[in-house]
């Protein structure tokens, strides 16, 4: 049995406690989170284990082998850090921390002890993207250049919202908090590393927030190829949701429209497209198949460190207005 | 009312003249009347003109002045390269002719701006090849104006020409890439679609403009060292935002020679428009899949010439004026800059 910490307590924290539980010969030990009384409530989603707002508990604990962190971005580093020099493999929620710098930290914390380090990049287990992913490693299309993404959410980032995400200074900005899917995504599938973003914002229903809801990245890649991302919580309805995908290669092109995947047609329930349900189960199974030492890794860290520069890069943009420049040295550092 | 028919003839017919002539000579409202070729032009392109004009049993003239001497003219069409959309253009206004320019009017700010002063000037039509008419585009500009999607916040415009496709539907290759022909890459020939698309849909201008290019695909693109795609930031009046995905690619997501889309994100609802949606499906028993949409854009076209062909008839003016296509000109030259220069322009 795998005994497993989770850190966090929040909406996306239960999603990962739920997934956890599905996953065979793994055991949640600990449920780590800062609010002794939410961290209480939470135990009610995963009977059997331990609350502590000592992440020292499972430091100090040589049963547990894994610790997946899903709390608020600027404490992933410094937990994330802690677990690995303690011998614990490490997943972390997307984006894996606010700057290049700390990411290097917890690569390097994790190699020192020879641990895993997995970046929770979802989107890449979502059955669709597999699909598109194998087509284009396939060869189906020969090099992916052009990549065109819309991805429309209503109306609010869903089971995931707190407060702080507003904060640029705790989030990184929106650009960072959940452009980091839509930015991993794009690297994965180009298989380059963005070298200049620019990027738009708008607010669509809270005018005064103080970071946009909704924004687009025109991207360029070491390979020359560009990329058009756009991520957007505008759509009126909570629980829609929206994406078309275009990767256009150098002999072909592949697509996919989740208007083409409806299942179910309800006044009161809209499930998620079928292309894209059942990523965070897989996302989790390949973590633990990694803290086994049975599964290669889908989610290589330069990539993420890739797409984590871009996207810090994107908020930076945002904020002048102008296009950044992102790495001077080519491919992936 | 102009009780007769409307009489139409072509400067130059190296470039898109043939689709037009087709469905101008299906309109019983309107008389072909004769193509004329600068005689100075490149040979091929005069002896394009000739077999173009024989084709279709148009007189055939080596100058203006010889079509407009012996044909009586309501309208000129003018298909040469666009490097000489404007100077032709420029010519038949002169004469007081009314012009129909194919895209893009012109391959220079300086030269749109005569192009708009000129047709002042002479008080005559001077019009310009675009897609507004499309049927979906038109559904979605309703919308908009209805209010169906509340205030429009940020459109999404992906506009693509099928590789597959080149050698039917570009005569000579080199009318597209090289830009002593074409006066630049595929940001020349198609930006000027989406930015009309997304002006004639919201009604706003462009603010402020960041493109991103490269030859990605096409060997003749990077011979002539031109783009064959590009990605298009855009800050328009009033906080409205849009992207643009626009090129040639070796096979865009449907079925045609192009293949174009639009989304509008509004404060109260979301829209779509697309060439290609909807559409009937054919699936026949050699496995091969065609589809039968109908707001393409061939409907596109077919439409904005029955519109000019209507209001020239009944003696208005067309919808898309040459100010249209000064403002549309002024954000490709923007886009243009913003590469060269790495920083965002605002269209002059």
């Amino acid at each position: 049995m795998l005994q497993v910490a989770l850190v966090g307590s929040g909406g996306f924290a239960k999603e990962h406690a739920a997934a956890l539980q599905r996953q065979e010969g793994v055991s949640i030990k600990y449920v780590v989170g800062s609010n002794r009384r939410r961290l209480q409530d939470f135990l009610s989603h995963t009977p059997g284990s331990e609350a502590t707002t000592d992440f020292n508990d499972v430091l100090n604990d040589p049963s547990v082998e894994a610790v997946d962190i899903c709390n608020r971005t600027a404490q992933h580093a410094p937990m994330a850090i802690a677990a690995a020099l303690a011998g614990k493999h490490v997943h972390v929620d997307k984006p894996a921390t606010l700057s290049v710098e700390a990411f290097d930290e917890m690569v390097a914390a994790a190699r020192s002890t020879n641990v895993t380090l997995t970046v929770g990049q979802t989107v890449r287990f979502q059955p669709i993207i597999e699909r598109l992913k194998s087509s284009i490693d396939g060869n189906e299309i020969g090099a992916p250049k052009l990549l065109h993404v819309s991805w429309y959410t209503g109306h609010t980032w869903p089971s995931a919202w707190r407060g702080w995400q507003m904060d640029s200074e705790q989030s990184g900005g929106h650009p960072v908090h959940n452009g980091s899917h839509i930015m991993d995504l794009a690297t994965w599938l180009m298989g380059s590393a963005p070298v200049e973003v620019m990027t738009r914002g708008f607010n669509s229903f809270a005018t005064e927030m103080p970071i946009p809801d909704s924004f687009s990245m025109i991207t360029r890649f070491a390979n020359g190829g560009l990329a058009t991302l756009e991520l957007s919580y505008a759509l009126t309805r909570r629980g829609d949701s929206h994406r078309r995908i275009v990767v256009a290669g150098q002999t072909g092109t592949i697509f996919h429209d989740t208007a083409d995947d409806t299942e179910l047609s309800s006044q009161t329930t809209l499930p998620a497209p079928p292309s894209t349900v059942g990523a965070l189960d897989s996302q989790l199974k390949h973590w633990i198949g990694r803290a086994r030492g049975t599964e290669e890794p889908i989610i290589n860290l330069h990539e993420v460190r890739a797409s984590l520069a871009a996207v810090i890069a994107a908020q930076k943009s945002l904020v002048t207005g102008n296009p950044v420049p992102i790495l001077e040295n080519g491919e992936f550092s | 009312m102009i009780n007769k028919k409307l009489r139409v003839a072509f400067s130059s017919a190296v470039r898109h003249a043939e689709p037009y002539l087709e469905l101008l000579k299906s309109d019983e409202r309107v008389e072909l009347v004769g193509i004329c070729e600068d005689a100075a032009a490149p040979e091929w392109m005069v002896r394009t003109g000739q077999e173009v004009a024989e084709k279709y049993g148009l007189s055939w003239h080596l100058s203006l002045d010889s079509l407009l001497g012996s044909e009586e003219v309501d309208l000129i069409v003018v298909c040469s390269e666009p490097t000489r959309h404007a100077q032709l253009a420029l010519q038949v206004m002169a004469k007081g002719v009314n012009v129909l320019i194919d895209k893009p009017a012109a391959v220079t700010l300086e030269d749109a701006v005569l192009l708009e002063s000129e047709a002042k000037k002479q008080n005559v039509v001077c019009t310009v090849v675009n897609r507004t008419h499309a049927p979906a585009l038109r559904r979605l500009r309703s919308m908009v104006d209805a209010g169906d999607l509340g205030l429009p916040l940020h459109l999404d415009m992906e506009f693509f020409a099928s590789g597959a496709f080149f050698s039917t539907s570009v005569e000579v290759p080199e009318l597209v890439v090289d830009p002593r022909l074409s006066g630049g890459g595929e940001m020349m020939n198609f930006l000027g679609y989406c930015i009309d698309a997304i002006r004639y849909v919201t009604g706003l201008e462009v603010e402020n403009i960041y493109a991103m290019s490269g030859a990605l695909f096409s060997d003749l693109h990077s011979e002539h060292n031109v783009e064959d795609c590009a990605v298009v930031s855009i800050k328009m009046s009033y906080g409205v935002t849009s992207t643009v995905t626009v090129g040639r690619i070796p096979r865009a997501p449907g079925f045609g020679p192009t293949s174009s889309s639009l989304r509008v994100l509004g404060s109260h609802a979301s829209a779509v428009a697309d060439d290609d949606r909807p559409a009937a499906l054919v699936f026949s028993k050699d496995g091969s899949v065609e589809s039968r949409s109908f707001d393409g854009g061939a409907e596109a076209l077919r439409a904005y010439l029955d519109h000019v062909v209507s209001v020239l008839t009944d003696g208005g003016v067309p919808e898309y004026s040459i100010s249209d296509a000064r403002a549309n000109i002024s954000v490709i030259d923007a886009a243009y800059k913003s590469v060269e220069e790495r920083t965002p322009q605002v269209p002059l």
